[in-house]
């Protein structure tokens, strides 16, 4: 209950609200954070005609056209096992994009709300975190299902998919907590997003493994979303990626853009809305 | 808690807006040589107010005056640029569309989001849902998806929400003047019980009626400054005074310039006036170009646009011709046979044969005419009195016991 007898105060001059008590808001926002992800999840799937099963099928058939075309006609790996790579890699993939696709504009797309009542900004771009996540889980339980058929084997391996998980979601959240403030100014953010997830997708090993990237190697090697696809690989098949530079590369850039993506929030909370 | 602390305090508050004269580009900004062009607008300047606990005042002020950058500083969605807010206590805003509804949500789901977003949590919520759909009159659609809601559902559901989520603080933002009439008197009367429960709300509305009922104290705002503070009547006046002053006023035709006007009724020069009054418009005119027999029509319009009056001179009649650098004196003596509500009254001059304009005087001066009863509406106070089966069934009792509460509310402070 956060009915207290002591009655809210709300302190305003020119400085950014404490660290303290704007961590503190949003602890104390949790519950209007559930409710407008069940807001967001209802408005993404349960109105559209095919829902959520739309939601799955559409990284699961990219994953089906990527192997056969790869496979086949570039001569990349061989059957079952790259279906098992690239199902592994465009699982996180999808995730990833879907989030920084509706995040990285979330503070500005979501002004109808934000002019009139007060709730900490950063939960705007939290909301496709979770709304993209169900397909996602749904995503992974069909590739850990599916594993057997396509050459692999249960095992404890599969316990990576905790971590791996973790990591996607702390990275996906640190740069849309950044990007969707740096949006709020810079409105050209919207389509420099959607540019770089078309180049992105290349310079992750998604749809072939980064030994055969050439030239195109260190944009591999210092990409944060390879050291992840490289742990949801570990999950699934044996030396699927231990690059532990790879690795640290992914973890490094998540805590920067953590510290980075939660200040600008903390610091423009109650200025984004002078500019929308 | 003391109890003489205010519910609101301002102090010395200024806000600034950085206007981007293009839209700042994250590519763009990567050039070494690109600096944004950029002005900066104050909206607010050296504001300081304090507001008591269960006080209402209205805020009047016209477009971007800054009434609403106050109330964003007062819902804490924004942050002033000098100075300090202090606001104690809960805080609902009330919006004229809800908060944040969400369109494909239900009516009930959107009840949870709306007032989880106003600060209850949802055992509260579920404690007041009943009353919310009942006070809505949407029993039958609150699991239907809100983007099926007419215009009217959505804004008395809206409504119904935000008061009943027992604020400390109510922030209306023009939302008196929503729905049937029916709903409007609805709505009145909870404003009045709120009110009467000690609650502290801040109104800002176009509404004069609105204002003149639920508020006995009003600031007037004029381009970011506070320039009024104290009693409705008289803020009320202040800010009729101030729509109509001529530095505010833009004359479209240059041949012929408005160089004052003035209303002059029973209580002296005022743009406030009520029913029945005799009146005097007076407006001194100087004609930068000769003229011959101009005709002079007065015109009240109501603030909606629609001509209440007109009154002109013989048209087609010559008379008199006007030189070039004349200064002319129009005086317009007439009756305010007007039903209570704010009017636009301004001069007309066209040449001889009343066809082509010469100079309209189109935001003219406003005039607030103060109602003598409630329930009444149009343009023409006819007086009327409505009786059922003998009993007199007018809005007089209804004034009298609204004000009464109001006193009562002064003796409780």
């Amino acid at each position: 209950m956060r009915v207290t007898a002591e009655p809210t105060v709300l302190e305003l001059d020119d400085r950014p609200v404490k660290r303290g008590a704007w961590f503190g808001d949003l602890w104390a926002h949790r519950d209007v954070f559930v409710i407008m992800s069940k807001a967001g999840f209802q408005s993404t799937y349960k109105r559209s005609s095919l829902g959520i099963i739309w939601a799955v099928a559409v990284p699961l058939l990219q994953a089906l056209v990527i192997t056969v075309v790869f496979a086949k006609l570039i001569q990349i790996g061989s059957g079952r096992e790259f279906g098992l790579f690239v199902l592994s890699g465009i699982g996180p993939w999808s995730y990833f994009s879907g989030v920084l696709g509706q995040g990285a504009t979330a503070i500005v797309d979501g002004t109808g709300m934000t002019d009139k009542v007060w709730f900490p900004r950063a939960l705007l771009p939290g909301v496709p975190l979770m709304v993209n996540l169900p397909p996602f889980l749904i995503t992974l339980g069909v590739l850990a299902v599916s594993q057997p058929i396509l050459g692999g084997s249960f095992g404890l391996r599969m316990l990576w998919f905790i971590p791996a998980g973790a990591l996607l979601i702390a990275f996906s959240g640190a740069l849309v907590l950044a990007l969707s403030a740096l949006h709020v100014y810079f409105r050209d953010v919207r389509f420099l997003v959607q540019a770089a997830l078309i180049v992105w997708f290349y310079v992750t090993p998604i749809a072939y493994p980064a030994s055969r990237a050439g030239t195109l190697r260190p944009f591999f090697d210092f990409n944060p979303v390879t050291g992840i696809v490289g742990l949801f690989r570990n999950a699934v098949m044996s030396g699927g990626g231990e690059n532990m530079r790879a690795l640290t590369v992914s973890l490094a850039a998540t805590f920067v853009l953590l510290v980075v993506g939660l200040e600008a929030q903390r610091r423009y909370d109650r200025l984004f809305v002078d500019l929308l | 808690m003391t109890g003489d602390e205010p519910a609101i305090a301002v102090r010395g508050v200024s806000k600034r807006y950085w206007k981007l004269d293009e839209q700042a580009m994250l590519l763009k900004s990567l050039l070494p040589f690109w600096r944004p062009k950029r002005s900066e607008m104050w909206a607010l300047r050296g504001i300081n107010v304090d507001v008591g606990r269960g006080e209402t005042i209205g805020l009047l002020g016209r477009n971007g005056a800054g009434k609403t950058s106050l109330l964003r500083l007062l819902a804490g969605v924004s942050q002033p640029t000098e100075g300090t807010v202090r606001v104690v206590g809960r805080i609902a805003p009330l919006i004229s569309v809800g908060v944040g509804f969400n369109r494909e949500m239900s009516g009930r789901e959107n009840v949870y989001l709306n007032g989880m977003l106003l600060g209850l949590n949802k055992e509260e919520i579920e404690a007041r849902f009943d009353d919310i759909v009942a006070f809505a009159e949407i029993p039958d659609y609150i699991d239907t998806p809100v983007k099926f809601y007419s215009s009217g559902m959505f804004t008395r559901l809206g409504f119904a929400i935000a008061i009943h989520v027992d604020p400390q603080i109510l922030l209306v933002d023009e939302v008196l003047a929503v729905g049937d009439i029916a709903f409007q008197l609805k709505c009145f009367d909870r404003m009045r019980a709120i009110q009467s429960s000690g609650t502290t709300i801040v109104i800002v509305s176009h509404s004069m009626h609105a204002i003149r009922l639920l508020c006995p104290r009003a600031l007037v705002m004029r381009r970011g400054e506070l320039v009024f503070d104290g009693e409705c009547e008289e803020a009320i006046a202040m800010h009729h005074a101030l729509l109509s002053s001529p530095d505010e006023v833009h004359n479209t035709g240059e041949d012929i310039v408005v160089m004052e006007r003035r209303l002059e009724g029973p209580q002296g020069l005022s743009n406030s006036v009520d029913p029945g009054d005799a009146l005097r418009y007076t407006a001194r005119l100087r004609f930068n170009k000769a003229v011959k027999s101009p005709q002079v029509f007065f015109n009240v319009l109501t603030e909606s646009g629609i001509a209440a009056y007109s009154c002109f001179t013989p048209i087609g009649k010559e008379w008199r011709d006007v030189a070039a650098g004349d200064e002319v004196n129009v005086a317009v003596d007439f009756r305010c046979s007007l039903v209570g509500g704010t009017y636009r009254m301004g001069l007309l001059i066209t040449d001889t044969k009343g066809v082509d304009f010469l100079m309209q005087d189109s935001s003219g001066m406003l005039v607030y005419v103060s109602p003598s009863i409630l329930g009444t509406s149009g343009i023409s106070e006819l007086e009327g009195r409505i009786a059922v089966d003998g009993e007199e069934r007018t809005h007089d009792a209804f004034l009298h016991e609204s004000l009464s509460l109001l006193d009562d509310a002064d003796v409780a402070d």
